[in-house]
């Protein structure tokens, strides 16, 4: 069996995520023909217990909501509404002793629970660091979106989890938007804007914080429940693992280690919206990231440890990736 | 916003009146005159005349699903539709010859004179139901009106519309003025408890009692989520702090019902002043940290998630 999953395979429980949007869509009078048109589904398929749908219908309908809906706060509206929903998956989440345990747990169910990013978490010095990138192919105004959804989700669940706010600090890749006030409101005042990564930070300690909704019993039932699938990537998630494990790996070896030929991955990686080098470019630019601006450590080693052979190369890739130079980079460290 | 038809259904004679003098038109000219050869036409003209007629059957639909049944209405549709019978007989002598006949340049000029008369008349009720309706949406509306910005839920204007206000008040030289946000505790537990929808409604409802408490010439907005913004001009901060205190103590009182009981809320608050040399967005940035500090405070203070009481 293939260890990731494409763009059409239907996965994807239409109780969580569709259902959820299609009724707070309802709720604000936008025309039920016009969100679902071209997507494949209808609302009879939603009514329907095993309705799936693929990652492709996912974004076609989430495009189709974010034209449709009026005002500027849809993808916060939608964040407050989606945890949790009546799946397993979430309920398994929902019941952790602590958010150690549920971050952990999300992460296992990430295509279920939040399958348009990916995130990448890393620990230094007291802070935990999530960093998320695009895992299935967005255009660039849709990924804003998808990141104010999956902040806002981040903000309400742990919220409902720990019965208080969870302080966390976000990152965003974008300049300051104009309905900045629905950040504000939403997310906090704890906001940076024209980063090179979508990062966000809170503190180790709320980690081992105990759930007062825990229950170990029900955890258990629920992942009793949770219907068995190995497969916890999409292609672009797979290929940025193969290549965070081996750096330097080419095309090539990528392709082997997946299962398929070299032609065959760029044409579905194409059908994604990226191409591998870009793959290579943002691995490449999420470790220098990491190395410079939370680790601190000098342009040689950075360069040395991700296989540059000189310094103005490794200066000018990262002018390339985040339009920084490294010691603007790691000026930008969190305080 | 897509359009909507709702209203066409309340104005059942006015649109028989429509058809009426559409058929009567068609069918006075066919009886009096015969038809023209195809060669006889004149298609530039056909097109000029046929025209307004059809622009004119556009706006009596656009009047008809924009305004519920009245007298504005009636006046408005009746003017329009002696326009239109002028206008129609005019086009239709495009395709038929008449005979010499005393009574037709009659039946052509006359009705779209009166029908100009009465939509002025009609125009000028409207204007006074404009008043009237501007009068209802004080303290809900500055000096400029854009419908594009009133938010859905509450029928309030969002936070584009106070901030162009707030530009402008800080623009003029001479002007004291607050601006407070207020903030519903523990909205997000509301809504995972008694459904989105009912937190739609608190809202609309919270949006009312915060009307209810501020001057005529205050303005209140949606900021975004559960947050209100209001202006208010020539007052100092600790007049306008007691204001917003007022409102804090009414929310405070207020019973909402949702599912047979009583549910009561508190509210954060925070008020700054106008500074000179200030704009816009660092006067709500410095709004925005003050109601964060407040947040804090009252986040230590364990209590309740929710206050009830019982049926």
């Amino acid at each position: 069996m293939r260890p990731y999953v494409t763009r059409d395979d239907k996965f994807i429980h239409a109780s969580g995520l569709p259902a959820c949007l299609v009724d707070l869509a309802a709720q604000r009078q936008v025309n039920q023909h016009k969100l679902l048109r071209g997507t494949g589904v209808f609302r009879e398929d939603l009514l329907q217990p095993d309705c799936h749908l693929s990652l492709s219908q996912l974004i076609r309908l989430l495009s189709q909501f974010q034209r449709l809906m009026p005002g500027h706060d849809a993808a916060f509206q939608l964040g407050h509404r989606l945890f949790p929903d009546q799946s397993a998956e979430a309920s398994a989440v929902a019941y952790s002793r602590n958010l150690s345990q549920a971050l952990r747990l999300l992460s296992r169910f990430r295509l279920q629970l939040a399958p348009l990013l990916s995130a990448y978490r890393y620990r230094h010095q007291g802070f935990s660091y999530l960093l998320l990138s695009d895992a299935v192919g967005l255009e660039q105004h849709q990924y804003q979106f998808v990141a104010e959804l999956y902040c806002c989700l981040l903000v309400s669940a742990s919220r409902h989890l720990l019965g208080q706010r969870l302080p966390l600090y976000f990152e965003f890749p974008f300049p300051r938007p104009r309905h900045i006030q629905e950040y504000e409101e939403h997310l906090g005042l704890k906001l940076s804007f024209n980063r090179p990564a979508l990062c966000i930070r809170f503190q180790e300690a709320w980690l081992s914080h105990p759930l007062p909704r825990a229950s170990a019993l029900r955890q258990q039932l629920a992942l009793r429940q949770v219907t068995a699938t190995d497969m916890q990537h999409t292609l672009i998630d797979a290929v940025s693992a193969c290549l965070r494990q081996q750096q330097h790996s080419g095309l090539q070896d990528v392709a082997r280690s997946l299962g398929m030929s070299p032609a065959t991955m760029k044409r579905r990686l194409k059908e994604h919206q990226v191409s591998f080098s870009q793959l290579q470019d943002r691995v490449n630019m999420q470790q220098a990231l990491y190395l410079l601006t939370v680790k601190g450590l000098n342009n040689e080693t950075v360069a040395q440890k991700l296989a540059f052979n000189d310094i103005p190369n490794f200066r000018r890739a990262c002018k390339r990736w985040t339009g920084l130079t490294p010691s603007q980079l790691r000026a930008l460290s969190p305080g | 916003m897509s359009m909507s038809f709702s209203l066409l259904k309340l104005h059942p004679r006015m649109l028989m009146a429509t058809l009426g003098v559409i058929s009567a038109a068609v069918v006075l000219s066919f009886s009096i005159g015969t038809s023209k050869s195809a060669a006889e036409i004149e298609w530039l003209d056909v097109v000029g005349e046929g025209g307004i007629v059809l622009l004119t059957v556009v706006w009596q639909f656009f009047l008809l699903i924009s305004r519920p049944p009245g007298r504005v209405t009636t006046l408005l549709t009746i003017g329009l539709c002696c326009f239109m019978f002028s206008t129609l007989l005019d086009a239709l002598d495009e395709f038929i010859h008449y005979p010499q006949h005393a009574l037709l340049p009659l039946f052509e000029s006359v009705p779209a004179p009166f029908g100009m008369i009465l939509m002025t008349w009609g125009l000028y009720l409207w204007h006074q139901e404009l008043l009237t309706l501007n009068a209802q949406l004080r303290r809900r509306e500055g000096d400029i009106r854009e419908h594009a910005h009133v938010d859905l839920v509450t029928r309030l204007y969002r936070a584009d519309y106070m901030r162009e206000q707030i530009a402008q008040h800080l623009s003029q030289p001479a002007g004291q003025f607050c601006v407070a946000v207020v903030d519903i505790d523990h909205f997000d537990a509301f809504n995972r408890r008694y459904g989105h929808p009912e937190g739609d409604r608190l809202l609309r409802e919270m949006a009312e009692l915060i009307l209810m408490n501020v001057r005529m010439k205050d303005l209140v907005c949606r900021y975004a989520g559960d947050r209100f913004i209001l202006m208010m001009p020539d007052l100092s901060l600790k007049k306008a702090s007691q204001q917003v205190q007022q409102i804090a103590n009414a929310v405070r009182h207020l019973a909402f019902k949702t599912a047979n009981q009583a549910v009561f809320h508190t509210l954060t608050t925070a008020v700054v002043e106008a500074k000179q040399q200030e704009n816009c967005e660092a006067m709500l940035s410095r709004l925005n940290q003050l109601l964060e500090q407040q947040k804090d405070v009252s986040q230590e203070s364990p209590r309740a998630t929710l206050c009830y009481a019982g049926r």
